[in-house]
């Protein structure tokens, strides 16, 4: 990278960190709304089964130090994040920062080794057809990508846990588990993620939107020329045309990833957080599911700056929009 | 943040060739099956609402059970308890539907809505839209479901309003970017010159002559969304319950004979369910493809 790109990444990294800085807030407080209308509070969950009169509520809630208005109660348990603390779960009793941040790394894991997954079968495709249009090969090719995309991921789970671990007997059938197919054992947790890549949706869009831009970019004047002086076309379509497009919807999907992993860490026994957000979502265990989804905003976010980023890079000009 | 393409019409749209003479035969082939598909569940709605079913979706038959597909009676077999696939396919139909529209309806209201302040406003309006749009777009839509599940309760009427809600930003996105292209043509200067009030050029003008095909577009997507996220809860336990029907809950129920080798009762609801997300999604590419113009070679 030259020198004098550096100065509009760094102007747009400041900008885009008080707007992350600034969506993040904002985040929490429709977090907080959501829980602040919600019926009921926390308390009644650990006083249950304790006939108390409001005035022994009253002081309970005193005893245990909760601010009585809204804003009151906002801001204490922002500062309490911005330190660290987000509380305790109500189920386990554990502090929640610990508790999420032990099974994010799972979850990380699942979804940017799914997003490679899909990836890898789409990019080929949508270069192919970018490249030769609509033809024998690669219209059978984009069609089954659709109906791949469709394939509900739940029952595609299932099916391959049939397949590996039942038909082939690769697998044992759980974590932990210490039967019979060690030897495949490795190859586990790659099964989650090639159904999660597989089956979330996304390969059909990231093949859409790669197959569009390419397009347009190689019937760009600048590729003509290129074309003409035998100049290699991979490498000044590149950029434009590759790098932005995948970038750019990668980024935007970050959240169906996060969304998909619920379902395929439930399948899968998958220790990650959509599985403890599932877990926290039955036993109605707030403080955990406020912390998952911030993290979760939190990985969104830097999703869609590091991208900013990127186009940044590859487009300087756009530093001054 | 997200931007869209958007591509203007070619100049050689001559408006007296009717549009399916011009469109490519994929994407007519396309928009035929996602109609097709659109006309089956509406017809399974209405049937299943008039209880015009071939059994009693909740008849449990202990002697015929898990039947294969083809059985006398049965065109679609039975289910783990002998009650009949194809009645319950139908009835599970109702647990999407009615929600399903609401999510729609709620993404396209609020999406135009937003859209037009952004686009024909624009200033600090367009940008304190921009910010809530990326706000929604922060929260993995799952997540955001689990939690107001836990702060409420699984209500599908709840879960479908946050679906209508997280598919707004990318209706406004679109209406804004369409507004703005507009805005740079003569007739809108025209309509302006000409005293014609705001709200019929908005209304009129630049939503029902340019923006109708783009609403019906993402009606046909939001309800592919809406049908996806209903069967994954129902799946994950949070929708609809045994006994009643529901896509979602037949995979989940039905995978549990899956590794005795009974693979009927959880794929045929999983088919039903990718058929017609497959029918919704090729129906909302076609009549894109077909409406809003697509570049040559692409």
């Amino acid at each position: 990278m030259k020198f004098s790109a550096i100065r509009p990444i760094a102007r747009v990294l400041s900008r885009e960190l008080m707007i992350t800085a600034f969506l993040l807030f904002g985040v929490s407080l429709v977090v907080f709304i959501i829980l602040y209308l919600a019926p009921g509070d926390p308390f009644s969950l650990l006083i249950e089964g304790q006939l108390l009169s409001p005035e022994a509520r009253a002081g309970v809630r005193e005893a245990l130090g909760v601010p009585q208005s809204w804003y009151a109660q906002y801001w204490a348990w922002f500062w309490g994040m911005l330190h660290g603390n987000f509380g305790t779960s109500i189920r386990t009793g554990l502090p929640v920062l610990s508790e999420v941040l032990r099974v994010g790394l799972n979850t990380l894991i699942l979804t940017i080794g799914s997003m490679l997954v899909t990836l890898i079968i789409a990019v080929p495709i949508a270069l192919y057809s970018s490249v030769r249009g609509i033809n024998k090969i690669s219209w059978p090719l984009t069609m089954g990508a659709y109906i791949i995309s469709a394939i509900p991921v739940f029952w595609l789970g299932y099916i391959v846990i049939y397949f590996f671990m039942h038909t082939l007997g690769l697998f044992p059938l759980a974590f932990g588990y210490s039967g019979g197919g060690q030897k495949y054992r490795w190859l586990y947790p790659l099964l989650p993620i090639i159904v999660l890549g597989v089956g979330n949706g996304t390969i059909s869009e990231v093949i859409r939107s790669l197959r569009t831009e390419m397009g347009r970019v190689l019937s760009e004047d600048y590729i003509r020329t290129a074309r003409a002086k035998g100049a290699p076309i991979w490498k000044h379509s590149f950029k434009e045309g590759f790098l932005l497009p995948v970038s750019g919807i990668i980024s935007a999907k970050i959240p169906f990833f996060l969304g998909g992993a619920v379902i395929v860490e439930q399948i899968f026994n998958w220790p990650g957080m959509g599985r403890m957000a599932w877990q926290a979502a039955q036993d109605r265990d707030y403080p955990i599911i406020m912390g998952i989804a911030i993290l979760a905003a939190v990985f969104v976010r830097m999703g869609s700056l590091f991208q900013r980023l990127l186009y940044v890079a590859v487009n300087p000009r756009a530093s001054k929009e | 943040m997200k931007t869209y393409s958007q591509h203007s019409l070619e100049v050689t749209d001559l408006p007296e060739i009717p549009l399916w003479k011009k469109a490519d035969k994929v994407d007519l082939l396309y928009v035929a099956y996602g109609l097709f598909i659109v006309l089956l569940v509406v017809g399974s709605y209405i049937a299943g609402s008039l209880k015009l079913l071939p059994y009693d979706p909740q008849d449990i038959d202990l002697n015929l059970m898990m039947a294969p597909p083809g059985t006398t009676g049965h065109v679609l077999g039975t289910d783990f308890m002998g009650r009949d696939m194809l009645s319950r396919l139908i009835v599970g139909i109702q647990a999407y539907f009615l929600p399903g529209l609401l999510a729609v309806f709620i993404a396209l209201y609020f999406g135009t809505v937003l859209g037009v302040i952004a686009g024909y406003r624009g200033g600090l309006w367009d940008t304190s839209i921009t910010y809530f749009v990326n706000l929604v777009d922060s929260f993995p839509r799952l997540v955001l479901i689990l939690l107001v599940i836990a702060a409420f309760k699984p209500n599908i009427y709840y879960i479908m309003f946050v679906v209508g809600l997280t598919n707004v930003p990318v209706v406004s996105s679109l209406i804004k970017n369409k507004i703005l292209f507009l805005k740079e043509k003569n007739f809108i200067e025209a309509d302006i010159a000409l005293g014609i009030p705001l709200k019929t050029i908005i209304m009129k003008h630049i939503l029902w002559h340019h923006c109708r095909a783009l609403l019906v577009i993402q009606a046909t997507l939001g309800m592919a969304e809406a049908i996806l996220i209903e069967t994954s809860l129902s799946y994950l336990g949070f929708g609809v319950q045994e006994p009643a029907a529901s896509w979602g809950n037949m995979v989940q129920s039905g995978a549990n004979y899956l590794m005795q080798g009974k693979f009927w009762p959880s794929t045929a609801p999983a088919l039903a369910i990718l058929f017609t997300i497959l029918g919704f999604h090729l129906l909302g590419d076609g009549l894109n493809n077909i409406l809003e113009g697509r570049k040559k070679g692409s």
